[in-house]
């Protein structure tokens, strides 16, 4: 199955410094009018020539090569174009889509595949759960940024998309220190991978359904480094009983009830830690571990209800007692600065992970269906979930003072630092 | 031993007896209700129409309640292989069998639900299929919180206690009871009723004091009960009620009928009630699960389950001699109250038309569902009273 989601025709390349020139940042939505303009008549053409490509491609089981390649190159300008509006590259993007040219790219394939008509006949149709995960994540499957007062290639959610999120607190933060944080590139790069698949999948350019795998997504990207707050799991955990999928959302209402009872104590319960934690700098060894059985609970619940995970979960926030579960460092000295005005520092984050909750949502809802129909969760939608599920439980962590480590916002897991 | 047991089981059983006697005490006097008949009650029409709807209810009754039993003894066969989809701990596992149990009954009995909406369309009466369907799945969101907090009481007991977990789990259950009586009023919200006037004076004649009444607009069916402890005493009249073609002369004869119950106490006395089918309710569970580990091992969930809904279809016919009891208490109330039969009669003559309830079902339905005292027995009653001494 691995070696399968490695061999995904469209693979995004990302080979960015994340270093940013401070002046093109602070300019960057005037820089890109040109582009944007170009954007909008390119995907005017587009639209004409994908109807044809259809048609053909209907008939013949192929795409003809030139309109291929035309379509290749679209698909490759667009996710310049976006990469460079979001700040997940820096440098200013050419106008054809070159191959290889711009450090955030997107690899297709060479010549085109011979694709099954019915999957053809029906591809928009087939792709509208893909186009509501992009929806979630990038805003739109292509166009959203060239062509948004028009109306008519906007795609988006409204605002609530990932890339989005991250362009914002990216320029903010690139203004601020000349370097694009790596959480919020991988994140960003990472929508516009997927986006690039679903445009390639619509137009196409390939008839492999877009894979929403982090891990696959970013393959060549560098992991971060180890966080204090981790979620672990089989990500090939995937079989799901029909019956509790059917009725996931009603099964989790003692849960739902048990951990608003418990929400109430955990809050109570984070004040008083956070006047330990202020006054000795370490927060109290009982309430870290009160605190952490909630963020770990409210995990394991979570993981049922968006069916990223199977079995019924318990009620008491045990480790090592569900498929996906949360590891939590001890109690470590924090930097009473941070412990002060931790709730305003989590702000950023609060917003990105609103963004994640819809791609979350839009996960679920599509989960619930293949999950009735073939029970079991599609490997890539559960990882996405997964990786939404894992920053929130940090976010938590970090509200809930268990760590001064900020959330990590890319969808890598990390790694531990190299042996000295 | 089991002379000591059979004396345990005499003293107890007398203790029963004794118990349900008090309770089954009201101010009803000796009465024989006069013999009517229903036709010259009700148009032919009108008596055609309610006997047909009220069979085919009948029959719907039937197939859900078929339905509800095959599927739970399936289940009770088949339902411990759910035990793999949890990984909760026994009681957690518990409480997923339970849900799932009550959640695979739901499924099954939605046809019923639709085609009972459908019948009632046809019969020009009022129902959503919305309601029957979505609504309904909240109404099981609220099920499987009530069932997760019983099984985790009932299971808790008995993984601590042992075998003998019905000896406490029944004092709890009926302190749930009081607690559920008591807060339930302050939950349901309505509008006051618009004539206080009316309250206050059948609030002098019934002897209770300060119980707020309410008009609630989500049902769209005539009705009215009274509910709550204490402080938290209200009466609550559906919508339609208020609404014509009941005028308030009835409407006064209705909220006499609840002042009533609240008048004899009769939330306390279900609660009695309860209590006493309590005890045995659960030694039977405790007692019909031993063979699967009893009620602290997840995999007696689906017979325990199971056991609950056929000992409630059992009681069945007793509980509703009890209800029927105590509704007859209440209208002998309101017409003490009202020393209006007329009104009486013209409520339960208008109950016919605007409910499609037959005035005079078979001796199986009254034996099994029906929870009050036929309308023509609710007749009968105003006739006598009509009739009697009691009358001014």
């Amino acid at each position: 199955m691995a070696m399968e989601a490695h061999e995904h025709p469209v693979r995004l390349i990302v080979e960015d410094d994340l270093r940013r020139n401070r002046w093109t940042v602070f300019f960057r939505l005037l820089l890109v009018i040109p582009h944007a303009i170009w954007f909008f008549l390119w995907t005017i053409l587009i639209i004409v020539t994908a109807i044809a490509n259809w048609v053909i491609s209907l008939f013949t089981g192929r795409p003809p090569g030139g309109l291929h390649r035309f379509m290749c190159g679209y698909i490759r300008y667009q996710a310049h174009l976006t990469a460079y509006i979001s700040l997940t590259g820096n440098p200013y993007p050419g106008f054809v889509g070159e191959e290889g040219e711009y450090p955030v790219d997107v690899a297709l394939p060479a010549e085109p595949q011979q694709q099954r008509r019915w999957t053809i006949l029906i591809r928009i149709l087939l792709a509208i759960p893909a186009l509501l995960v992009s929806a979630a994540l990038a805003g739109s499957t292509g166009g959203s940024y060239s062509s948004g007062k028009g109306g008519k290639t906007r795609g988006g959610n409204g605002g609530g998309a990932l890339l989005v999120v991250c362009a914002v607190l990216g320029w903010f933060a690139s203004l601020a220190r000349g370097r694009m944080p790596k959480g919020l590139r991988d994140a960003a790069a990472y929508s516009i991978g997927y986006s690039a698949q679903v445009t390639a999948y619509v137009l196409l350019v390939t008839d492999r359904y877009p894979n929403s795998d982090p891990t696959q997504m970013l393959a060549g990207v560098e992991r971060p480094s180890r966080h204090p707050v981790r979620v672990v799991g089989d990500p090939y955990d995937l079989r799901r009983s029909r019956l509790t999928v059917f009725f996931r959302l009603l099964l989790t209402v003692p849960h739902i009830v048990w951990l608003l009872l418990w929400a109430i104590v955990a809050i109570l319960a984070s004040i008083a830690q956070w006047f330990v934690t202020l006054f000795r700098g370490t927060p109290a060894a009982g309430l870290h571990g009160f605190l952490t059985r909630y963020v770990r609970y409210r995990l394991h619940v979570y993981a049922y209800l968006l069916l990223v995970a199977n079995p019924f979960p318990g009620f008491t926030g045990t480790e090592g007692t569900y498929p996906l579960d949360l590891e939590v460092d001890g109690p470590k000295r924090q930097n009473r600065w941070k412990t002060g005005f931790r709730i305003i520092l989590a702000i950023p984050a609060l917003l990105v992970s609103a963004a994640l909750g819809g791609a979350l949502f839009a996960a679920a809802v599509l989960t619930w269906f293949y999950g009735l129909v073939n029970g079991s969760a599609p490997w890539g939608l559960r990882n996405l979930s997964a990786y939404a599920l894992r920053y929130d439980a940090q976010l938590f962590a970090y509200e809930l003072l268990l760590t001064d480590a900020y959330p990590h916002a890319s969808p890598l897991e990390g790694e531990d630092a190299p042996p000295e | 031993v089991t002379l000591r047991r059979a004396a345990l089981v005499l003293v107890l059983g007398a203790v029963w007896a004794v118990a349900a006697w008090l309770l089954w005490r009201s101010s009803l006097p000796a009465y024989h209700l006069p013999h009517l008949d229903e036709r010259a009650l009700f148009p032919a029409r009108l008596l055609h129409r309610a006997q047909h709807f009220s069979s085919v209810g009948r029959l719907f009754w039937l197939g859900n309640t078929a339905v509800q039993l095959l599927v739970l003894g399936v289940y009770a066969h088949y339902g411990v292989r759910f035990t793999r989809e949890s990984a909760a701990g026994p009681i957690g596992t518990g409480m997923l069998l339970g849900m799932l149990g009550f959640a695979l009954v739901w499924a099954a009995q939605l046809p019923f639900a639709v085609l009972g909406v459908w019948g009632r369309h046809r019969y020009g009466m009022g129902g959503s299929y919305v309601q029957a369907t979505i609504g309904n799945w909240l109404a099981l969101a609220g099920t499987f919180l009530f069932l997760s907090l019983a099984l985790a009481i009932v299971m808790g007991l008995a993984r601590r206690v042992g075998r003998r977990w019905w000896l406490p789990a029944a004092p709890v259950f009926i302190g749930l009871a009081i607690l559920f009586a008591f807060v339930t009023p302050w939950l349901l919200g309505g509008e006051p009723y618009n004539r206080p006037d009316v309250v206050a004076r059948l609030e002098r004649i019934e002897h209770v004091r300060h119980v707020p009444v309410r008009v609630l607009d989500a049902f769209d069916e005539p009705n009215a009960f009274a509910t709550g402890l204490g402080a938290s005493r209200r009466v609550f009249l559906w919508k339609p009620i208020v609404d014509p073609p009941f005028t308030p002369r009835e409407d006064q004869f209705v909220l006499a009928h609840e002042l009533g119950h609240l008048a004899h106490n009769h939330i306390w006395k279900s609660i009695g009630w309860y209590a006493l089918f309590a005890f045995p309710g659960t030694y039977l569970l405790a007692l019909l699960t031993r063979r699967r580990g009893g009620m602290g091992v997840p995999a007696a969930i689906p017979l325990a389950i199971f056991a609950l809904v056929f000992l409630q279809l059992v009681q069945l016919p007793l509980q509703n001699v009890i209800s029927r009891h105590l509704e007859a208490e209440a209208d002998w109330s309101a017409l003490r109250a009202t020393h209006d039969p007329t009104a009486g009669r013209q409520l339960f003559q208008l109950f016919a038309s605007e409910t499609l309830e037959d005035p005079s079902p078979p001796w199986w339905d009254y034996v099994l569902l029906e929870n009050h005292p036929t309308l023509l027995q609710r007749i009968e009653m105003t006739r006598y009273y009509a009739t009697s001494a009691q009358s001014p």
